[in-house]
C-alpha cells in the first residue's frame, strides 16, 4: 500500500503488525523548518548558547515537531479513510542537531469499536542513532471495514 | 515564560489557589489556512494529499483539505506576531525556575478540521507538583487541559499537557548552599 493515499481495513490488520516507518535527519536545515513550521521561537529549540546556558548540551526539538513526525506515521498508516483519535507521547530524551530520527510503529490491539469504524491500538516512537528511543508513543486510531 | 517567585516558595499553597482556574475561551486570529499547513508539513517532510492537495482533499469524505491532528492548537492561537495582550495562565502560575521544558502530551481528536473553519480554545490548569529532574531536584510541574471547538461550538479537540519549569543551574547551586531566595 502506498502511504497515505491507499486505504488500509480494519479486518486486514494483524496484531504484532509494524508500520512502515520512516526517517529525518536533524541538519540545520531541519531545524529552520522546524521553526517555521511551529512558530515556536523558544530559544532553547534554536539558539545553542542559550540552551547550553540553560544547561542542554544543545538545542533540541520541540513539541510541535516531535507531534507532528509521530501523527505522521499514523495518518500515512490509517489512509484517508481513517481517522486517528488519541495521540499521547513522553518527551523523555531529546532529539539534538545532527541526530538521525527513525520513526517506528507496531500494532498491539484490535477491537470492534463502537461504530462503523474498528479500533486499533498502537505504540509508536521516535529513536535516534545517538541515544536510543527518545519519545514512546501510545495511539489509538479507527480503521473502515470491509464491505 | 513561567513567573519565578522570590523567597519561600510553598506548593500547597499554589496548588490550593491555582488548580482549577481557567482561562477565557479565546478565537484563533485567523481561519485554517492552507501555506501554514504546508509550512507544517514541510517540517516533517509529510505528503499527505489530504492536508496538501485541494483536488485530492475534495473527492474524499471530508470534501476539503483537513489540518494535520498537531495544528488544531496552532489554529485555534493568536500566533507570535504581532504580540497581543491575552491571558496566559502558564505565565502566571508561581514557579521556582523560569527555565522550562514540556514532557507529556495527549490529544484526543474527535472531528475533522476543514480549512475555513474557525478554532477556539480554553485551557484549564488541572494540576500542579513537585517532582525533581537531573537539573534540578525541586523542579515544578503543571498540567493543562485545552478544549478546542469549532465555528459551531463542536468540540474537536481535547488536549492534556505536562510542562516541567526548573531553575538555571546557578540558581540550583545557590539554593544547595543554603542562600535564600535564590530563584530563577
Amino acid at each position: 500500500m502506498t502511504t497515505a493515499t491507499g486505504q488500509r481495513y480494519w479486518e486486514d490488520v494483524a496484531d504484532g503488525e509494524e508500520l512502515a516507518g520512516y526517517e529525518l535527519r536533524l541538519t540545520w536545515t531541519k531545524m529552520v523548518q522546524q521553526v517555521s513550521g511551529s512558530q515556536d521561537f523558544y530559544p532553547v529549540h534554536h539558539d545553542p548558547g542559550f540552551a547550553r546556558e540553560a544547561g542542554h548540551s544543545d538545542i533540541f526539538y520541540n513539541t510541535s515537531f516531535t507531534q507532528a513526525a509521530l501523527s505522521r506515521l499514523l495518518t500515512d498508516w490509517v489512509g484517508p479513510a481513517g481517522w486517528v483519535r488519541r495521540l499521547g507521547f513522553q518527551m523523555r530524551k531529546m532529539n539534538m542537531p545532527d541526530d538521525r530520527l527513525q520513526v517506528k510503529g507496531v500494532v498491539t490491539g484490535k477491537a470492534e469499536g463502537d461504530g462503523p469504524l474498528g479500533e486499533v491500538s498502537i505504540d509508536l516512537w521516535i529513536e535516534n542513532d545517538r541515544v536510543g528511543i527518545t519519545t514512546p508513543a501510545e495511539a489509538t486510531v479507527l480503521l473502515p471495514r470491509r464491505g | 515564560m513561567p513567573r519565578a517567585v522570590e523567597g519561600k516558595y510553598d506548593i500547597e499553597v499554589v496548588r490550593r489557589e491555582w488548580i482549577g482556574k481557567a482561562t477565557d475561551a479565546r478565537r484563533g486570529r485567523y481561519p485554517v489556512e492552507h501555506d501554514p499547513i504546508r509550512r507544517y508539513c514541510h517540517m516533517v517532510e509529510d505528503r499527505n494529499p489530504l492536508f496538501l492537495d485541494p483536488e485530492f482533499a475534495a473527492g474524499t469524505e471530508y470534501g476539503a483539505v483537513i489540518a494535520p491532528l498537531g495544528m488544531v492548537g496552532y489554529f485555534a492561537g493568536n500566533g507570535a506576531w504581532p504580540p497581543l495582550e491575552e491571558r496566559n495562565l502558564l505565565a502566571e502560575v508561581p514557579t521556582r525556575g523560569v527555565r522550562l521544558i514540556n514532557m507529556n502530551t495527549d490529544w484526543e481528536y474527535l472531528k475533522p478540521v476543514r480549512v475555513g473553519d474557525r478554532l477556539t480554545t480554553q485551557t484549564v490548569l488541572t494540576d500542579i507538583f513537585e517532582k525533581p529532574i537531573r537539573l534540578d531536584p525541586k523542579a515544578v510541574w503543571i498540567v493543562t487541559e485545552n478544549r478546542i471547538t469549532n465555528q459551531d461550538g463542536e468540540l474537536v479537540a481535547v488536549g492534556r499537557n505536562t510542562l516541567l519549569t526548573h531553575r538555571t543551574p546557578e540558581a540550583v547551586a545557590a539554593d544547595a548552599a543554603g542562600m535564600e531566595g535564590a530563584r530563577a
